[in-house]
């Protein structure tokens, strides 16, 4: 293969550097199978794990169980009904009852493996993501998972119909590099590339699910993207960091417009008590502040503005710094941010690409459509319906578990795959294409404008007129612009325009099959909420809208949710009431999810 | 009012062409509460699309530690580091460079 620089065989090749790759490669290595783990930037430090707050959900019994102050009087029925009325019903039931299942036996090894703990409530563990993903790297180098940073995948490869490697660019120094493998794991989380501002950290360009729409594997629930509300939006060096977020929900604050009105008071009370105290805030605050700013009544960076609220500005800051001391959150010194706020100051906020609900369809082996390929964490779809109130985190390590075992179960069993060299050289060919132009256009420029796009018109708010006027975009894009992506220069080391040339086919191909879904939907469910459809129409949407390659073009069609255990509810219902109900459907037991 | 503009100098080198390493000076408007990174990113966007720093990946909360860069004489991270006048950014290992800030790991 002459465009190749190495090639590499593994039984079972992992695809992401985050919690739920990280628990897949466990799994596999476990089973006894040669398991290399590719990330695209540093393992356990890249993806969107170790951004997470963060918290692991499991039922509360099973928590106080564990030796935690969980609510004892939960059970995994109650969280079970929980995460299906939360999700609007269009969970994939039986990859909810996984979850519930599943989750005590995951954050109960992962104590053993040495999570650090800060503090529990009614069903939830709060830690941080790099406690999660230190403890997660480190098991995976005692049971002899192999790493390799800076690798970012490029596409899938198949042979006779079944997985037989993936084509991967090796970052820092331009190599490419064919892996040849029985069965791959992508765990290569969201897309939150597509979007700006975006809570996700910068190599989040929805690479694994582009990949596996390529290999034509089904996708489903591309049109439900969370908006983390609250997220900076100004000054520029915070932009997209969530802060904010966590004061409003931990602390307290208020929120107000340009006009200097109150923005949440207008709203249903109890839809305001959980969209407040909980994490349905993301859905519902998201949509109120863009609705604030359609109406004109925006700050000048497109969001609203953030106040401590009627409370003195000493208590104000003894609550924050108690849970975090001297302002600091991560790696960062938020005191700046307290000046701002101090004496009636402000920080303009607003909603940010946070969590994908959709993705690359998924059985209860973590299966996906085409032979050899699993998926496990954020990539997948339907696990959290229309709407994810409970952790992901809970989520990365019950898929990733499952998808690494099923994936090694598959690699015992079957032979090394051959690798169809002329598949290869095509793709490499193509890969190689933007280094060899000379002008055009630029990937950052263009990525910027896609960026701005998404946000407008596949936000938190959506109408068909938005929707159209994208997908009009997106034609024009994929037709003369992508074409001529160029960079600057020709070395393939660490080059990152071309990095970016990459990730740009991924992120357009993936905004068209999200827009084309939530053109569709005709209705407002969950995070998907249309202005021109502001109901949510339960006799004709509770399906799964799935996306599948066909050739060139895309093959759109619907399927009826899968409901095991919870009955579907039926009737078209105005959409604020549907979540007012969907809210007073929460069991007895509490806590911020 | 007239925004302000710094100098940023830059370590520049791509060892497989560039005898030795040298600086390029990018005049970039300064705008409220910008980072190195920000600036980079600046440059990055409107100015060179040739220059490599580890941003592909960076997380931006301080955590990942892939924008590690020499600022002014003193290492530091870049998403961290507020900018406020004329700075000098040089890659943290200048003997693994791999192209101009981007350093071979290790």
């Amino acid at each position: 293969m002459k465009l190749i620089d190495k090639l590499i065989t593994t039984d079972v090749l992992v695809v992401g550097g985050g919690g739920a790759g990280l628990r897949a490669a466990i799994g596999a290595a476990e089973m006894g199978v040669s398991t290399i783990l590719i990330s695209k930037g540093p393992v356990a430090r890249s993806g969107a794990s170790p951004l997470a707050g963060a918290d692991l959900t499991l039922d509360g019994r099973s928590l106080h169980e564990l030796g935690f102050p969980g609510d004892p009087r939960d059970t995994k029925d109650k969280f079970f009904n929980d995460i299906v009325t939360q999700g609007f019903y269009l969970n994939d039931q039986r990859l909810v009852e996984l979850y519930v299942e599943d989750a005590p036996k995951r954050v109960k090894e992962l104590l053993d493996w040495g999570l650090k703990v800060s503090s529990a409530e009614e069903r939830a563990i709060f830690t941080s993501g790099e406690s999660i993903t230190n403890a997660l790297l480190k098991r995976a180098r005692e049971v002899g998972v192999e790493t390799m940073d800076d690798v970012m995948l490029i596409d899938i490869l198949t042979c006779s119909g079944r997985v037989s490697g993936a084509l991967c660019l090796d970052i820092m120094n331009g190599d490419l590099i064919v892996f040849k493998s029985k069965a791959i794991v992508l765990a290569t989380g969201g897309w939150h590339k597509a979007y700006s501002p975006n809570a996700g950290s910068r190599e989040l360009s929805g690479d694994g699910i582009a990949a596996a729409y390529r290999a034509e594997a089904e996708l489903a629930n591309m049109e439900f993207v969370t908006f983390i509300c609250n997220a900076i939006y100004w000054p520029l060096k915070w932009q997209g960091l969530i802060f904010p977020y966590l004061l409003h929900l931990l602390v307290g604050g208020k929120l107000v417009n340009s006009k200097g009105e109150e923005i949440l008071s207008k709203y249903d009370p109890t839809i305001v008590k959980f969209g407040t105290s909980m994490e349905w805030n993301k859905s519902f605050i998201s949509i109120a502040t863009m609705l604030e700013v359609l109406e004109g009544k925006g700050a000048p960076h497109g969001g609203v503005y953030y106040e401590i609220g009627d409370i003195t500005w000493e208590e104000f800051e003894s609550r924050v710094t108690k849970r975090y001391p001297n302002w600091r959150y991560k790696g960062i010194d938020f005191s700046e941010f307290g000046e701002m706020l101090r004496d009636g100051g402000s920080i303009e906020v607003g909603p940010a690409a946070e969590y994908f609900e959709g993705g690359i369809v998924v059985n209860e082996k973590m299966e996906t459509t085409i032979q050899g390929l699993y998926a496990a964490g954020e990539c997948t779809s339907s696990l959290f319906g229309a709407n994810r109130v409970a952790a992901a985190t809970t989520e990365m390590l019950v898929e990733g578990a499952i998808a690494g075992e099923s994936a090694a179960q598959y690699a015992k069993k079957v032979g090394m795959p051959e690798i169809d060299e002329r598949q290869v050289e095509k793709l490499g060919e193509k890969v190689l294409s933007p280094l060899k132009r000379k002008d055009g256009i630029k990937p950052a420029e263009l990525r910027k404008r896609i960026q701005k796009m998404a946000h407008a018109k596949l936000g938190p708010v959506r109408t068909r007129e938005g929707i159209e006027e994208l997908l009009r975009f997106i034609d024009v894009v994929k037709e003369k612009e992508l074409p001529k992506l160029y960079v600057s220069s020709e070395s393939r080391k660490y080059n990152k325009e071309w990095v970016e040339a990459i990730e740009l086919e991924n992120i357009i191909q993936i905004i068209e099959l999200s827009a084309k879904s939530a053109l569709m939907r005709t209705e407002s469910r969950g995070v998907h909420y249309r202005l021109d459809h502001p109901y949510t129409d339960n006799d004709n949407w509770l399906k799964e809208i799935v996306v599948k390659r066909v050739n060139n073009g895309v093959n759109v069609v619907t399927r009826p949710v899968k409901a095991t255990k919870l009955p579907l509810p039926c009737g078209v219902i105005p959409y604020w009431e549907m979540m007012k109900m969907m809210m007073k459907m929460h069991s007895d037991i509490g806590g911020h999810h | 009012m007239q925004q302000k503009e710094i100098n940023v100098k830059v370590f520049r080198f791509n060892p497989t062409i560039d005898k030795e390493p040298h600086y390029k000076v990018y005049k970039v408007p300064l705008m409220e509460g910008m980072s190195v990174l920000d600036v980079l990113d600046y440059i990055y966007e409107n100015i060179d699309g040739s220059i490599a720093y580890y941003d592909h990946a960076a997380c931006r909360h301080g955590i990942c530690g892939g924008c590690m860069l020499i600022v002014n004489g003193k290492p530091c991270l870049a998403c961290q580091t507020p900018v406020s006048g004329d700075i000098t950014i040089e890659p943290i290992n200048p003997k693994r460079v791999i192209r101009d800030l981007v350093c071979a790991k290790g």
